[in-house]
């Protein structure tokens, strides 16, 4: 054995025998290789953010203005905020309809095999959570809905819902950047979203994951005839590359199999686990990069990294250790972390980063079943939930974390005598308002639900676990609705009605009604112009602005939560932690 | 501290704590309203199903006083404040003479009443009497004592077109005016309204931050109700008055208690710097100014040109050149002349009448623009240097480049001319005020641009603007350069400051984000201002601005303050709320054993903290001008860290002198 054959038996030994420090590293690998991906992508999205030609451009130009003169609109046609959002409701609801409608008569049109269908409160809530970029999924039988539903209404819906996020935040960004009064054509804005970044992504990575050994095909079943059981399984397979590729460039989220990554159709191996990762955190990384770009400050595209990094890595260490260490007492002897509801493909540390990544930005896919999670492991997943998806969905982490700035930059200012502004213009009391409206929506939309449902002894009865889990359980799952995330803990039976509709609600209340918020702020700032600097106000690009985004994150975003965390996961850990120091005295 | 005062602002601060006045201020509003409801619980335990035993009813009514002094604390700063503006108006008030007036009616005069005046009557003021109303005269002219108005204690000279301010005082002459105003729509009627506006309405950012802090109001009664079903959840009912105590305590109640103080306050202050503001918004408006327009004469210098030196021509002796100025100037009553006599003598030259006995005196005229003393051939002459070529056709080259050298100093070259020859010259300099040049330099600390405006000419305003370190001029400039520097800045979006006094200036005024009018300026000026210094003091404007910083601080500060104090807040109360939980002593990091206790302590912390602040919200946050870097990095320091770090320790030792003193619920 020779000395490099030496060293690199020793570091192999090394990081299977030090189980900790490779999940680390595994973990670090999972966001550098994100960032740099992201960061190449930064420059493509700030060209579509300033309205320039991109490399797609020759080829989608055509096709760009060949929808837009079909419905006659243009890209000069600017549209006020009223005006802008209205389109954009509309065509939402039309879209939400259609699908609802398709979904409710699925048996009675095309490509329906076997499907069961669904009732109406499942197919509302379906539709609105696909419609939302939610994607909730209330159902985990892909024999819910036919090929047809499937394609028309999931990866449809998944392509309009990414493409409307990201023509808002084109929208957002529109105001503050320019001075014309109105923010944009949104008919324009999403076509641009669509043909220039999310297609393009999407066919990158469809084939990057057929090549990974994931099924694209129109074939309907495998049939398997399990050799123990002698029982026949109907597997499904479909366009599933595609789907699961849109779902994470989009970040969408709801799986073709209701087990979503966590299923070796949809996610084999550590590869395509990388894949599905840097896809869902691609466009929302890169377009807080690229927002550094448009604003021609490099540094503030770097500040706002290192803030959603500051949580990503806070929360994924956070996950990643809480599962690690587990639950020892039940394994008094050799113990490897908390297994349980992992695929052993992917072990703990690349489960847990795809969990917090999926739930700092607005995807919501799983690799595991985080019900099984330990209560320290959900409590790494849930804080981005909590937060409001700092990172984001596509498009919608550029307007998210524009509202907390903004309160920053506000409090900021004041602190040193000077009336607020952001990116040269001046922040007035309307603007503040609409960001107060915005951060205080999401806490209300989680924690009025949460009440009530608590209140009503019969909606508790499908509970699996006990205590202070449910408690877990049900903020999860409404803070998952309500920052239309999709990530689903389950844990108890979510396809009832009042769950179903009320869920509904916050998604469309959280998606929309904070939407309409956000492009107010982009409204007002579209008819101020820029102040000539001679000296920088607030600099909002250094570091000390950067701890102060953080805290006013964790002071106003998460901090409301602390009552409702404690007595929830908090609870059961230190529930756990007496148990493990009983067993050990 | 007089009782009557104390009275004044107790019956205020009851006025202020009635719902219909404080509902303006939600987090107040809900402040009280759970005032209320904790009365009812300490009336009627049984009615809310809470534990009514003698330790737990000692505990609400320990409640029900702390909740009290909460919102009376609020009301009582707010009341503090209103107190102060109330006296500012009062000695307003006091001007308000009422006198007969002399009314012109046809050949004679009637006697009217000062309050039955209509706008338009023609009224004589004789001497010594107080001038009725605002007015401009129309006949005659006289001294007038404006100090009650204006704090200037030397009278002014008025005559025909200028205004005069009813309730000052004529001490010489008789003049006859017209009024200008009816009575009710006079001067200090107007300052009086103005003062009494300001203070009522809340301005741009004050409505945004009570925005702000109402959302975060509202998001803590949600969290707070949803600790009630969470508790029903476990099988228990959780206290209503201990979740009365983490609702106040969680909400944001110190800045919500000071904010509407602090607003009057900074009103106040401007109006002890004997400054009317027209709104609040201007002061705060004057915290964010980039661009402040000074003008030269007044404002950075004292506006009289006075002798500095003497330089005596090749071949003239000193004391003899001195001399010749002395004499020339003997007669010459101008200030400048005054300065050169002034300066002779202080070099050892006395000259008298005897010395010029037979002289006659040249005036100086701007046609001729010289003067001096001349008998036969024998003259003295001085003036400008360009006169004195043409009239004597004297050249010197020596002369001209000390005139050159002297304007590039920022002087006025004065040679003079002795018998068809150049005696020497005199160096006039306008005096840069004393201490100008540390405010300037404050000033620009505070990252704001310094641009004056002068009459004299390039070299001169180069001079001085590099004296004082300005960081632009404008040279020659006419009142329309103002008003074109303040469109310029304004199409920048950038925040003008200004002072102006004539009417030229009302347009520029009316334009600039802080337009800060003198008080002898004229009327159209005054209207156009948004601040008016009774004083007619331009340096002033500085000082707005520091005010209008100091306010902006005062509230981040305590906002900043007020939220980091939740943290600690939770870590108290909930443990002691969910005490049944031992799993929970995780959380309880300040081991505090007896939740009440630890209620309590919380809620004591939350009350007195306001009435630690109030000196604070009415005096302002210190403040020294330095970079923007630097003062937010020590803000957070002081009041963010501060403001997580503090309500440990203060709860911690409450709870201990609480045990100490026996308190155990």
């Amino acid at each position: 054995m020779n000395l490099i054959e030496y060293e690199a038996y020793f570091w192999a030994k090394f990081f299977v025998a030090e189980r900790a420090v490779s999940g680390v590293i595994i973990i670090l690998i999972y966001l550098i290789i994100a960032s740099v991906f992201a960061y190449i992508l930064s420059f493509h999205i700030a060209k579509i953010y300033s309205d320039e030609k991109t490399v797609f451009s020759r080829a989608t130009g055509g096709v760009i203005s060949f929808f837009e003169k079909l419905i006659g609109e243009s890209p000069d046609h600017g549209m006020n905020f009223r005006e802008y959002f209205t389109n954009l409701l509309l065509f939402n609801f039309f879209a939400g309809l259609i699908s609802f409608l398709v979904i409710m008569f699925q048996n009675y049109l095309p490509f329906s095999y076997d499907t069961i269908g669904m009732p109406p409160s499942l197919a509302f809530n379906t539709v609105v959570s696909f419609l939302t970029n939610t994607d909730i999924q209330h159902y985990s039988d892909p024999m819910r809905l036919s090929y047809l539903s499937q394609t028309l209404v999931i990866t449809g819906l998944m392509f309009l819902s990414a493409g409307t996020g990201f023509a808002a935040s084109m929208a957002f960004v529109r105001g503050i950047r320019t001075d014309r009064g109105n923010i944009g054509n949104f008919y324009h804005d999403f076509l641009v979203a669509i043909f220039d970044l999310i297609l393009p992504l999407t066919i990158i990575v469809t084939v990057i994951l057929i090549f990974a050994g994931i099924p694209e095909t129109m074939q309907r079943y495998v049939t398997v005839n399990a050799f123990l059981t002698n029982k026949v399984y109907n597997i499904p397979l479909g366009p599933v590359a595609t789907l699961e590729a849109i779902k994470n460039i989009g970040t969408n989220g709801g799986g073709f199999y209701g087990a979503n990554a966590a299923y070796p159709f949809e996610n084999p191996d550590w590869f395509t686990n990388l894949v599905e990762f840097v896809s869902f955190i691609i466009i929302p990384l890169a377009s807080l990069l690229a927002l550094g770009i448009v604003f021609g400050d490099r540094k503030f595209g770097r500040m706002l990294y290192w803030v959603v990094m500051f949580f990503f890595i806070f929360d994924a260490l956070f996950a990643f250790f809480g599962e690690f260490v587990g639950v020892p007492f039940l394994h008094l002897g050799y113990y490897t972390g908390n297994m349980v509801g992992k695929e052993t493909a992917i072990g703990i540390s690349q489960s847990t980063i795809f969990a917090v990544g999926a739930t700092i930005t607005s995807t919501g896919a799983s690799n595991a079943a985080l019900v099984s999670y330990t209560p320290a492991g959900i409590i790494g997943v849930l804080i981005g939930l909590l937060l409001n998806d700092p990172l984001g969905g596509v498009g919608t982490g550029v307007l998210n974390i524009f509202m907390y700035i903004i309160f920053t930059v506000f409090i900021a200012s004041l602190m040193v005598g000077k009336l607020p502004e952001i990116m040269s213009l001046r922040i007035s009391s309307k603007e503040i308002k609409y960001s107060t409206l915005s951060l205080i929506t999401h806490p209300l939309l989680v924690v009025i639900p949460l009440g009530i449902t608590l209140m009503i002894p019969h909606l508790m009865s499908t509970f699996v676990n006990p205590g202070s889990s449910r408690i877990t359980e049900l903020l999860y799952e409404f803070a998952s609705a309500a920052s239309n995330n999709g990530s689903e803990m389950g844990g108890f039976d979510t396809n009832q009605p009042f769950f179903n509709y009320l869920d509904g609600v916050l998604m469309l209340l959280g998606r929309y009604l904070l939407m309409a918020f956000q492009l107010a702020i982009a409204q007002a700032f579209s008819v101020k112009k820029a102040k000539a600097q001679y000296y920088r106000s607030i600099d909002t690009s250094n570091w000390i602005f950067g701890m102060l985004l953080i805290a006013a994150m964790i002071l106003i975003g998460l901090l409301s939560y602390f009552p409702i965390i404690v007595l929830g996961p908090l609870l059961s850990w230190a529930h756990d932690f007496n148990l493990m120091l009983g067993a050990m005295v | 501290m007089n009782f009557r005062k104390v009275y004044e602002e107790f019956i205020l601060t009851l006025r202020n704590m009635r719902p219909d006045v404080i509902i303006h201020n939600p987090v107040m509003f809900l402040t009280e309203m759970s005032l209320f409801i904790s009365v009812f619980i300490y009336l009627f335990p049984g009615f809310f199903g809470v534990p009514s035993t003698s330790t737990y009813l000692q505990f609400y009514l320990a409640v029900v006083i702390l909740l009290f002094l909460t919102v009376f604390f609020s009301s009582m700063s707010t009341a503090m404040s209103e107190g102060k503006s109330r006296a500012i108006t009062d000695s307003l008030k006091k001007f308000k003479t009422e006198v007969v007036a002399h009314v012109v009616r046809g050949d004679g005069t009637v006697e009217v009443k000062s309050t039955d005046l209509r706008k338009g009557d023609i009224i004589i003021v004789y001497r010594d009497e107080i001038i009725p109303i605002d007015g401009e005269v129309v006949e005659g002219s006289g001294y007038v004592d404006e100090s009650n108005v204006t704090g200037e204690s030397r009278a002014v000279m008025k005559v025909i077109g200028d205004t005069v301010t009813g309730s000052t005082r004529l001490i010489t002459d008789r003049i006859k005016i017209r009024a200008t105003a009816d009575p009710g729509s006079t001067f200090i009627d107007k300052m009086i309204e103005l003062v009494n506006r300001a203070t009522r309405e809340r301005t741009p950012n004050e409505i945004a931050l009570t925005v702000f802090l109402s959302g975060l109001t509202l998001i803590f009664l949600i969290i707070t109700a949803s600790i009630f079903s969470i508790s029903h959840y476990y099988g228990r009912t959780a206290n209503v008055m201990m979740l009365i105590v983490l609702l106040i305590a969680l909400i944001p109640t110190t800045i919500g208690a000071l904010l509407p103080a602090i607003g009057i306050a900074a009103i106040n202050k401007v109006s002890e710097y004997n400054i009317i503001a027209k709104s609040g918004r201007a002061i705060e408006n004057a915290g964010d100014i980039d661009t402040i327009i000074l003008d030269k004469t007044g404002t950075i210098t004292i506006g009289e040109r006075q002798a500095v030196r003497m330089y005596p021509n090749k071949g003239v002796d000193e004391k003899e050149f001195y001399r010749m100025c002395a004499l020339a100037s003997f007669y010459d009553q101008t200030k400048e002349g005054i300065s050169i006599l002034n300066l002779a003598k202080s070099n050892g030259i006395s000259v008298s009448d005897d010395d010029l006995k037979g002289y006659r005196f040249i005036p100086f005229s701007s046609e001729t623009k010289y003067s001096g003393i001349e008998l036969e051939n024998d003259y003295v002459i001085k003036g400008s240097l360009r006169a004195l070529k043409e009239k004597f056709h004297v050249a010197d080259e020596f002369i001209e480049a000390l005139c050159k050298e002297i304007s590039m100093r920022g002087g006025t070259a004065i040679p003079v001319v002795h018998n068809g020859k150049f005696a020497g010259v005199i160096e006039l300099q306008d005096l840069i005020k004393p201490g100008i040049k540390e405010r300037i330099s404050e000033i620009r600390n505070m990252d704001i641009k310094t641009v004056m405006c002068t009459g004299d000419d390039e070299v001169t305003a180069q001079y001085i603007s590099a004296q004082v370190g300005l960081d632009e001029y404008i040279a020659n400039s006419k009142p329309i350069d103002k008003y074109n520097v303040v469109i310029r800045e304004k199409e920048r979006q950038r925040m003008v400051a200004m002072v102006g006094d004539g009417t030229n200036d009302a347009p520029a005024l009316a334009k600039a984000d802080v337009g800060l009018a003198m008080n002898n300026g004229t009327q159209a000026a005054k209207e156009a201002a948004n601040m008016i210094d009774l004083d007619s003091n331009p340096t002033k404007l500085m000082d707005v601005i520091f005010l209008g910083k100091q306010i902006l601080i005062t509230r981040g500060a305590l906002t900043t303050f007020s939220i980091a104090n939740d943290i600690s807040k939770y870590f108290v109360i909930i443990p002691a709320i969910f005490y049944m939980f031992p799993s929970l002593s995780l959380v309880n990091v300040l081991d505090l054993t007896d939740p009440i206790v630890a209620v309590t302590s919380a809620l004591i912390f939350n009350t007195i903290i306001i009435v630690f602040l109030i000196p604070l919200a009415l005096g302002g946050v210190k403040y020294k001008p330095t970079s923007i870097s630097d003062l937010l990095k020590r803000n957070i320091m002081i009041y963010g860290l501060g403001g997580v770090v503090v309500p440990f320790i203060a709860i911690k030792l409450i709870y201990m002198l609480l045990v100490a003193l026996g308190v155990v619920w």
